[in-house]
């Protein structure tokens, strides 16, 4: 197990390394200066160009750039949207929405996934299996910004129960979470339908067991049985599914802050990519391979350690 | 049984040769097949149309389709003809009109009263109906319903079936050709992706041992690295467009399908009748494309279903952190995005292609279930 875990986190630090090398060779060779600013003298811009090593050739740079993040845990310095600021800074400003809309939309989708699941499974071929499955095939397939728009138009403008956009002002954390709820919901319907399908699958499978049936002849109530025993034997695999969700999330999370003005990682990656702040950019792309990293390894790992009947690594 | 002569009866015994007669003459022959053979194909098929939501969905996405290629052409506009003075128009469609409902009208909120007498704000027939009277601070105010295209000045029998966006264009011809690129950017991605599965995978699959450590090895750092960043990666590198799309998503999106076809070339590449076809000679290529290969078609093609949408989803996702199909060529993720800038005043212009793109999404993802369930019976019942 240890050297399995060890081995998983060698190939992890490899593929962060490649990252890292791929977004420095492909973001920075882009044919755009990266100060384009005509107010700055061109003497103060040749001192900044200097101080970052900007006027020495890319090979060099790309040495600083990693010598930098290693030793010193030093990004760089934001460029066009934060001028002067260091990149590690602007994403610790920007990092407390993004971590609780992304945080609380999955906190959200995994209850509300298992009840609709089991009840489904309960309900099988029944009304209510078929309209949680319809439902979730429609949450599934349609795009969570579509329900973003959806939410943001019925519920601000028609029914206005929620602000329009994030308030970006409010001081209290129920103030920030009030104005978070409509972008959670939009982010939690597509992991939250996820989840209800597997367990869905899951527990009708497990319901019709033989271990079940034995539960049942020894005098559990079907409640019991199936809290007690089957219950826990569907949880297994969703645990591995809820994990991997966590990149989906993310990565929905960038649109979803956009619509709704949320000043997170995702408006943040979005708008250096478009305004050409380089090193905002690489670095904010190595935060989210390094979440999407992280996740991957947990769930490697995890495999053994939620089932044990699973050997993880282990030769033959 | 064996009779022996001498048992037999006096009068039998002696019966002269020619009185025998053979019995058998006619060949015993099996009953002729009366049905058609049924094939894997024609198996799949009758189980699909037996699917009604599969059935149903089809034929949405076959209109879908067919409307991609035909409306652009016969809207009368052309995706990029601005007309700046007929901007943001509403919806208005012949025939419809006449119930009430897309006839191009708009309620305008807090005018003042006395504007509505001045025709260079309203012109004559313009207003429809006051929906509301107020005053604030002593002026007098209404809401008021007009008909827009009149407003503005839209010469008569001249409609827009989905309105106009912000610089005027016919959002129903965008919309179609957006659904057209969209489809087109799907379409080729996904074949490119399954082709570079399928040879990937087949020869990890049949050469097996080191070529095919190699190859897996490959393919985990490459599965390992974040899908998003991967994507914004190459869109940055190869700048926006459609080719670079295709590309992009092509990056890391055969993985899935190499991994099933490994599989199925492990499963089957021990079989006898693999090894009949080795010992009479048949060459590498042979084995692997009409031996192996053909057992994983059914899985190819599920796969391949329910990428579709998935590659339509990326297409909008990029589109929307600006990083899509080069402007003025419209895609269903441009329109999503212009439309929700301005969706609290025009929403007509992310209703039509949200609906657009969550019936394309839900039509495919069903068909794709349904097709998964016709192809492998034995995966039924999941949803």
């Amino acid at each position: 197990m240890l050297r399995y875990s060890l081995a998983r986190f060698g190939a992890m630090l490899l593929t962060m390394f490649i990252i890292m090398s791929l977004s420095f060779w492909i973001i920075r060779l882009m044919p755009q200066s990266i100060f384009e600013n005509p107010e700055v003298a061109p003497e103060v811009q040749k001192l900044l160009e200097a101080e970052m090593h900007l006027d020495k050739p890319m090979v060099v740079q790309y040495y600083y750039f990693i010598r930098d993040i290693i030793t010193k845990r030093d990004f760089g310095r934001s460029v066009k949207l934060r001028p002067g600021m260091e990149v590690f800074k602007v994403i610790a400003s920007r990092i407390k929405p993004s971590v609780v809309l992304n945080f609380f939309s999955l906190l959200m989708a995994i209850p509300a996934g298992i009840i609709l699941g089991t009840i489904a499974a309960l309900q099988r071929n029944k009304l209510a299996d078929n309209i949680i499955s319809f439902l979730v095939v429609i949450f599934i397939s349609v795009p969570s910004f579509v329900f973003g728009s959806v939410l943001q138009y019925t519920f601000t403008f028609k029914i206005p129960i929620f602000p329009t956009l994030y308030d970006a002002s409010a001081t209290s954390f129920r103030a920030m979470f009030h104005s978070l709820t409509l972008p959670i919901i939009a982010l939690a319907l597509g992991p939250c339908a996820t989840i209800a399908r597997y367990l869905r699958g899951e527990l009708i499978e497990t319901l019709s067991s033989e271990f079940l049936l034995l539960a049942r002849t020894k005098g559990l109530t079907r409640a019991q049985a199936v809290v007690r025993h089957a219950f826990r034997n569907s949880m297994v695999p969703i645990a591995n599914t809820v994990i991997p969700m966590i990149t989906g999330i993310m990565g929905g999370s960038l649109v979803i802050e956009r619509i709704f003005a949320v000043p997170g990682m995702g408006g943040q990656l979005v708008q250096s990519i478009t305004v050409g702040d380089h090193f905002l950019t690489v670095a904010l792309l190595m935060f989210y391979s390094a979440i999407s990293l992280v996740t991957i390894f947990i769930v490697d790992i995890s495999y053994g350690l939620i089932d044990p009947r699973i050997r993880v690594g282990g030769g033959k | 049984m064996i009779i022996d002569r001498n048992n037999l009866p006096e009068d039998i015994r002696n019966l002269p040769e020619s009185s025998f007669e053979i019995v058998g003459t006619e060949d015993i022959r099996d009953e002729a097949f009366r049905t058609e053979p049924v094939g894997f194909f024609k198996d799949a098929v009758s189980r699909l149309t037996k699917n009604k939501l599969s059935v149903i969905s089809f034929w949405i996405i076959m209109l879908i389709i067919a409307s991609s290629i035909i409306v652009p052409n016969c809207t009368g506009y052309t995706y990029s003809e601005q007309n700046v003075a007929f901007k943001n128009l509403p919806p208005k469609v012949p025939g419809l009109e006449k119930l009430g409902i897309l006839d191009g009208t708009r309620v305008m909120t807090n005018r003042r009263k006395d504007s509505l007498n001045d025709p260079t704000q309203f012109p004559p027939g313009s207003v429809i109906e006051i929906v509301k009277e107020y005053s604030h601070s002593g002026v007098e105010m209404v809401d008021v319903k007009v008909d827009f295209y009149r407003m503005v000045g839209v010469p008569e029998g001249r409609y827009h079936w989905m309105g106009t966006d912000y610089l005027g264009r016919d959002l129903c011809t965008r919309l179609f050709l957006g659904a057209r690129i969209s489809l087109i950017i799907a379409f080729f991605s996904v074949v490119t992706n399954i082709c570079i599965g399928i040879i990937y995978g087949a020869c990890s699959g049949y050469y097996g041992g080191r070529v095919d450590m190699m190859l897996t090895h490959f393919a985990e750092i490459l599965d390992g690295l974040p899908y998003i960043v991967v994507t914004i990666l190459f869109m940055l590198l190869l700048g926006s467009g459609m080719v670079s799309i295709v590309l992009a998503l092509t990056v890391t999106g055969w993985i899935g399908t190499s991994r099933l076809v490994r599989a199925q070339f492990y499963r089957f590449k021990g079989r006898e009748y693999v090894l009949a076809a080795r010992t009479l000679g048949v060459k590498d290529r042979a084995l692997i494309f009409r031996h192996i290969l053909p057992n994983a078609i059914g899985p190819i093609i599920t796969r391949a279903m329910i990428s579709i949408p998935g590659a339509i989803f990326s297409e909008s996702f990029l589109a929307y952190i600006g990083l899509g199909i080069k402007p003025p060529n419209p895609s269903i993720g441009i329109l999503l995005s212009d439309g929700q800038k301005v969706l609290l005043q025009y929403p007509y212009q992310t209703v039509f292609p949200a609906v657009l793109i969550s019936l394309l999404m839900v039509s495919f993802n069903l068909f794709a279930n349904g097709l998964r369930d016709a192809l492998d019976p034995t995966q039924r019942g999941e949803v």
